[in-house]
């Protein structure tokens, strides 16, 4: 005898299972008729950002704001990859509870502006004579513009110093110098070495840029793959031998975190990364090279000195916003003129051409880190990565050679496959470009 | 010939197997140290400044600080998430049991393998796929960032968890236990009631613990759904991480502080945990 048809038939259970399933399915719609419409007074103006030291000088003084519109805020700061993967999820369901964005406009910016995420700033940003665009400088300027239309304002900007120990070397002048110097001083036996920098595929990429541009290269001439030029194929050379020769075992492992605390630590005389990271040199908390830390403009390649000088994050409006006003009234007080240079007094560099021609918000950096960062940001080029719609697809196929050349491997036949890869890339991508 | 090899194989046996237990000892003493070596570290890091942290000379003779506590304890943020974690593991859990023990004891007695199956789907289709949609309507229900929208999407993962360990529990006890009690006069209801969920109680335990400690762990979710206000540890976790250095002393004590209450769950549940596993392994 079947225990079932004893205790309760399976279509009774059918029965119970459907009522149960109306019934939440009832709790759902009556909850759904909370949702839609204006937003209430009590909506917080919601800012997803990046854990930066930008974003934790911000948050305490979100206060001030507050009052000024007479509205929450709520501020997550996230990592950046975090921020990407919230960023993909939220805004391909037409989020409304993102307001302000902190977006990279080099890295997701194209692909957002593709997908229409982000408000066009054009009007608000020229029609503000207070907020003043021309003050912000020019190669941030510049990179915040996606096919003429303004989608962001820079708040950090970055470019890379050259960390050195004073107690071991001169600062040098020239990529030459640099090589010459980082062999010399290394001594793998002691656990020393002359250089370090970041080695992975597409984390060094960024940095390996400025040795790209000072051998006269570039990502795309053209239009077309310039990594298989003669510039291009001189500092892919450059580079992976810096490393191999004078850097530490693992370097293709070593992006920004991994390869600052090798510094940090004293075991390397040189290091060359982006100049937001200085503090982490000068805490004792952290490093223990402390003052004998010297900070220089990038060194001279055979094209001249030119590094890069990028909005690292900037700040941007989500399209599916209900409070847009409110959203760039944030904007406006958060990388207006008087914040910019109350943040750059306290040792975070903006973009703002007016605060870096004050000397009294120079004041907090370091002497010689301030000259170089000036320098730097005089002579910068306004991209660090290739500036396509698929950066990070891009950045892997770029950073192939790197790895070869670090790991002591021939360099110049992973760079003939790697060009013809990125020549094919660039057609696809331009191809989604004008989809 | 024979004779001595009959007299010496029987030590020869005893031999062989001391030095099969010696190398069963070895091979756990190995694969014991591979995982308790990170607890270990973290365990230590929690203890040291950033600049021991990243320095290998310093291995485990050092002069521990509490400043990594300190500074958690007085930041407030992970014993904020914490308590958000809390709340959002016991409500999913208890709710989730709920739901699914009755229906884990209804699929089992009913032999509803294709009911079943179904919800061994809701296993295997990975959450990220169901993040986009679920995240259109809980935005349209004004659900994004409480803890209504974190409990119901861990319920996703707790339901058909709890299911399905319960299954084979409810088909390893004898019906007759049940056909007793209808013949004293329970209804069916009243039957699992009185009679089979009480015998069920260490399965039930196990479950839970295990929808618990997913709940305490899950970072998807929680990334995605929460705000500043209702996030839970995993995520809160990445405040250590910023963009140019990582607090790694900061993150390992709260790594610490946060394991604490999974390993004294654990600890707490580990006689019900081996009795439920065990259980439904087996019809008696």
């Amino acid at each position: 005898m079947s225990t079932s048809s004893q205790l309760l038939s399976r279509r009774g259970f059918g029965r119970l299972a459907a009522g149960a399933a109306a019934a939440v399915g009832a709790g759902a719609l009556g909850a759904c008729s909370r949702g839609g419409g204006k937003p209430l007074a009590d909506t917080p103006l919601r800012i997803m950002a990046i854990n930066h030291v930008w974003s934790q000088a911000v948050r305490p003084r979100l206060k001030e704001f507050e009052e000024r519109v007479g509205r929450r805020v709520s501020m997550t700061l996230l990592t950046a990859d975090q921020l990407a993967s919230s960023y993909n999820v939220k805004l391909n369901a037409s989020a409304t509870d993102v307001d302000v964005m902190m977006v990279r406009a080099l890295q997701e910016q194209p692909v957002f502006a593709h997908n229409g995420w982000l408000t066009d700033l054009t009007d608000r940003v020229h029609g503000d004579a207070e907020f003043d665009w021309q003050d912000f400088q020019k190669a941030p300027r510049g990179a915040s513009e996606t096919k003429g239309r303004v989608l962001s304002v820079p708040v950090v900007t970055e470019r890379p110093a050259l960390y050195y120990r004073k107690d071991l070397a001169d600062p040098p002048g020239t990529l030459d110098e640099l090589m010459d110097a980082s062999v010399r001083l290394t001594d793998p036996g002691k656990g020393f070495f002359g250089y370090v920098g970041r080695g992975q595929r597409s984390g060094a990429v960024s940095q390996w840029s400025s040795y790209l541009y000072s051998y006269g290269g570039d990502f795309v001439v053209n239009g077309r793959s310039g990594i298989g030029s003669r510039a291009a194929t001189a500092a892919y050379e450059y580079y992976g031998r810096l490393l191999h020769e004078a850097g530490p075992p693992g370097a293709t492992n070593m992006s920004l975190e991994q390869a600052m605390p090798i510094f940090a630590q004293g075991k390397a005389a040189f290091y060359i990364d982006a100049d937001a990271i200085y503090s982490s040199f000068l805490d004792p908390g952290i490093s223990s090279v402390g003052k004998a830390v010297g900070f220089a403009p990038f060194p001279a390649g055979p094209a001249g000195p030119r590094p890069h000088n990028i909005p690292s994050w900037s700040l941007g409006i989500n399209t599916f916003s209900r409070l847009r006003d409110e959203a760039w009234e944030f904007i406006r007080w958060a990388a207006g003129p008087d914040m910019a240079a109350e943040l750059q007094s306290a040792g975070i560099p903006c973009a703002r051409q007016s605060v870096w021609s004050d000397p009294k918000t120079l004041a907090s950096f370091p002497p010689d880190l301030a000259e170089a960062m000036r320098i730097n940001a005089e002579r910068g080029i306004g991209h660090d990565r290739p500036q396509v719609l698929q950066v990070g697809r891009a950045r892997d196929i770029v950073g192939r050679p790197l790895v070869a050349g670090i790991l002591g491997k021939p360099v110049k036949p992973v760079i003939r496959d790697a060009d013809a890869e990125f020549a094919d890339f660039l057609v696809r991508d331009n191809r989604h470009k004008e989809s | 010939m024979t004779a001595s090899h009959a007299i010496t194989a029987p030590g020869g046996r005893t031999r062989r197997r001391r030095g099969l237990g010696r190398l069963r000892g070895v091979a756990i003493a190995v694969v014991t140290l591979i995982f308790v070596l990170p607890v270990v570290w973290m365990f230590a890091a929690a203890f040291k400044t950033n600049v021991q942290v990243t320095d290998p000379r310093v291995g485990l003779w050092f002069s521990p600080t509490l400043e990594n506590f300190r500074n958690i304890v007085e930041a407030g943020h992970i014993l904020r998430s914490m308590g958000n974690s809390l709340l959002v593991g016991v409500v999913s859990t208890v709710l989730s049991a709920v739901i699914a023990v009755p229906a884990a004891w209804a699929v089992g007695r009913f032999r509803m393998h294709r009911t079943g199956s179904l919800i061994l789907v809701a296993r295997i289709v990975p959450a990220i796929s169901l993040l986009v949609p679920w995240y259109y309507l809980f935005a349209q229900i004004g659900l994004v960032g409480s803890y209504t929208v974190l409990i119901l999407s861990q319920m996703f993962v707790s339901v058909p968890l709890i299911m399905w360990i319960m299954i084979s529990f409810f088909a390893g006890l004898p019906v007759e236990l049940e056909e007793a009690g209808r013949t004293d006069g329970l209804s069916a209801f009243g039957a699992f009631w009185r009679i089979t969920l009480p015998l069920a109680a260490p399965g039930t335990a196990t479950a839970s613990l295990l929808a618990f400690v997913f709940s305490w762990n899950n970072f998807m979710f929680a990334l995605v759904f929460a705000d500043d206000r209702t996030q839970t540890v995993p995520v809160a976790l990445f405040n250590f991480i910023s963009y140019a250095s990582t607090d790694w002393g900061g993150l390992m004590a709260a790594a610490t502080l946060i394991t604490v209450p999974v390993v004294v769950a654990a600890v707490v549940g580990q006689k019900y945990l081996v009795a439920g596993l065990t259980s439904g392994a087996s019809k008696g």
